[in-house]
């Protein structure tokens, strides 16, 4: 067993640390006050390739590891959650499907143009009557021809203001009256495809989160992805992969929280010494930092275990319960430790507070979470 | 066009530590990092390559470990790293350290220009660029802000002394690039993958003919006496009054420093 990262996964560390410090850092509160996603962050993040991390070289992406992948999220995040998101999105469960189960077309037309940045993609599952049960999706595909029109809507899409190409997940009706789920690849300028208006959120205020309508959205069958049948098959995948980025999300966020809190602390004097003397303040801390190296390793964990061919659907959904967990526990208490000041908007610990719990919802909630991890454990006994 | 960056592996800032006893800077077990003037070296050399295309080699004088540094450069877009290792190599002080660079870019002859930074983070004597353009005899070019390449010639401007100069020379040269010089690129994911699918060139001792003269340890002039810790004694000073007050007072106070600071010799290079 070996607890080190290799010397690539250091590099990857160190210069993703460099580039979210020195170009997100001075927008990361602008783009939480003013709810608005940046174009500019978009293109920055093109030239250090962030848009195709784990895609292979061959289409467009830089073939990094999983860990990787995490690293960059876990850095990205630590210092911009909105931004974390965004990418993290794009790339696991935008990017990733497609090379996963697409076509040789489909890698060709879309996962390049994804993977270069050139284009920004989104995954939307979640309807109004449909969040954690997607057995209930009402959008509807049927089949006419060589084609497949498609009604219904979406809400809470990542990136769906900004995102060229969408996964849709919808029940379909083929010709053959054959129903099922399927996930089909959108562009958003297909006649019909509407995008809403953005959603005013608690936090994540940095990345586009809309809804989607579809009026009557014709989509060829070669956007197919995966077979017709495998739909559901194909969203649970894309999101045991997703998973990991949102635990690396949490993680970069308690991290951030972790070091300003124990700075603060040190330098902090109350009753004529530094507050980390003061047990009260320092066991927080020894929590804190307990809890991060927990949720660290079982994020790494699930990511070498993806990368090794294996099944991660457990360690998955473990990484990402406990680290969104923690990272909102974790925010809590680095902000008590901050007593006032930490509820001040001139200090990030707020945002940090507000852009964490999200990551507790968001690509299946921890209730869900906990539901696929003992039927897990239970059905392996 | 080739062109060969003279890199060091340095102690991230945050880490640097002296040992007392030997009078140098420890580097066991610590964060390192590329010498932050070395990656406005890296930066022109690559941006030079785009330019008028070519090859760029890194080459870095140090302990094994200085292979980070390397694979850092090749990340960056560098397209060979040469890392200049062996125990004779070990102590050198810059003149023993330019006796090894010299044979080493010898060896990569022909080339066009060879880049360093102006001084290193963690000795900081800025010997080794006029050192070398001595021992290669080849003009050394320093303090620029802007140049080109054309028909085998450098074509610049620098600042010296209290002058501006326009300088044309022709190539080979050794360029010195100081931290403001440009702006250096973050690296790349792909680079970083690539990075380490390519080759680090290990050259020792035995790699060129080296005379009896090379040997860090034992034949390095310059010894080292003493360390001291550099003390920066911080004040807290209230400046109050109007904003004109203040800026008058703020002025009044650099100029009080400034004129301190050039009554030491050292300050008036
Ligand atoms: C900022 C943001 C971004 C988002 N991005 C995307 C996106 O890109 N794509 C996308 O498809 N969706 C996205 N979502 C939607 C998100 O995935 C859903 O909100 C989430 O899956 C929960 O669904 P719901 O909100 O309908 O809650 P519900 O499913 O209605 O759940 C309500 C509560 O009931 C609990 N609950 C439900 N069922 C069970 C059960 N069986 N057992 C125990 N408890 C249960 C839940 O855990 C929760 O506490 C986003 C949401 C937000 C806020």
């Amino acid at each position: 067993m070996n607890f080190e990262l290799t010397e690539q996964q250091k590099v990857v560390r160190t210069s993703v640390r460099k580039f979210a410090e020195e170009v997100l850092g001075p927008n990361a509160p602008i783009v939480d006050k003013e709810a608005k996603f940046s174009w500019e962050t978009k293109k920055e993040l093109e030239k250090i390739n962030a848009w195709g991390i784990s895609i292979p070289e061959k289409y467009g992406g830089s073939g990094l590891d999983s860990i990787c992948n995490s690293i960059v999220i876990e850095e990205l995040a630590r210092v911009c959650a909105s931004t974390a998101l965004t990418v993290t999105v794009h790339n696991s469960v935008a990017a990733y499907p497609i090379y996963k189960f697409g076509t040789e077309y489909q890698k060709e037309k879309f996962l390049v143009e994804l993977a270069t940045g050139k284009k920004l993609g989104a995954f939307s599952l979640s309807e109004a009557n449909a969040g954690s049960d997607v057995s209930a999706t009402e959008t509807i595909a049927t089949q006419d021809g060589d084609e497949f029109v498609v009604n219904g809507s979406k809400i809470y899409v990542t990136n769906g203001g900004v995102a060229d190409i969408s996964l849709v997940g919808a029940k379909y009706v083929s010709e053959n009256n054959d129903k099922g789920f399927a996930i089909l690849i959108m562009e958003k300028d297909m006649l019909g495809y509407e995008i809403g208006e953005p959603e005013d959120k608690m936090g994540m205020r940095g990345s586009s989160t809309t809804a989607l309508y579809f009026d009557g959205v014709r989509v060829p069958k070669e956007n197919i992805l995966g077979s017709l049948r495998e739909g559901f098959k194909v969203a649970m995948h894309s999101l045991d992969a997703g998973r990991i980025g949102i635990a690396a999300q949490a993680l970069g966020i308690a991290q951030a929280a972790f070091e300003m809190s124990a700075d603060y602390s040190l330098h902090r004097v109350q009753f004529g010494r530094p507050i980390s003397k003061f047990q009260g303040v320092s066991f927080k801390i020894a929590e804190i930092a307990t809890k991060i190296e927990n949720a660290r390793f079982l994020t790494y964990r699930a990511a070498w275990l993806r990368d090794q061919g294996k099944s991660f659907t457990k360690e998955a959904a473990m990484c990402k319960y406990y680290a969104s967990m923690i990272g909102r526990e974790v925010c809590q208490e680095a902000l008590q430790i901050y007593g006032g000041y930490g509820y001040s908007k001139d200090l990030p610990l707020e945002r940090f507070y507000r852009d964490v719990k999200i990551t507790e919802i968001y690509e299946g909630t921890n209730e869900i979470m906990k539901a696929i991890i003992s039927r897990q454990v239970l059905q392996n006994l | 066009m080739k062109i060969i960056i003279l890199i060091k592996q340095v102690p991230a800032v945050h880490e640097i530590r002296i040992n007392r006893t030997l009078g140098t800077v420890q580097r066991e077990g610590f964060d390192a990092m590329i010498n932050p003037d070395d990656e406005h070296a890296l930066e022109l050399g690559l941006s030079l390559k785009e330019k008028f295309g070519g090859e760029v080699y890194a080459v870095s004088m140090g302990p094994p470990q200085a292979e980070g540094a390397l694979r850092e450069c090749l990340a960056m877009g560098v397209d060979y790293a040469v890392l200049l290792s062996h125990h004779r190599f070990a102590m050198s002080d810059t003149l023993q350290t330019t006796f090894v660079l010299e044979r080493a870019i010898r060896k990569l002859e022909p080339f066009d220009i060879v880049i360093t930074g102006s001084k290193t983070l963690d000795s900081g004597t800025g010997h080794i660029p006029v050192q070398l353009s001595e021992a290669l005899a080849i003009p050394l070019i320093s303090q620029i802000y802007k140049m080109e390449i054309k028909n085998g010639f450098f074509i610049g401007e620098r600042t010296y002394g209290h002058e501006y100069q326009s300088i044309k020379v022709k190539l080979p040269i050794i360029i010195r690039v100081d931290r403001g010089f440009n702006e250096v690129r973050f690296i790349p994911l792909l680079g970083i993958k690539q990075a380490f699918e390519k080759k680090i060139e290990i050259w020792n001792f035995d790699t060129f003919e080296c005379p009896d003269e090379i040997d860090g340890c034992e034949k390095s002039p310059t010894k080292l006496l003493e360390v001291i810790d550099e003390k920066i004694i911080r004040k807290n000073v209230e400046i109050i009054g109007t904003n004109d007050e203040k800026a008058q007072k703020i002025l009044d106070f650099i100029k009080k420093v400034h004129i301190q600071k050039i009554k030491s010799p050292l300050d008036l290079e």
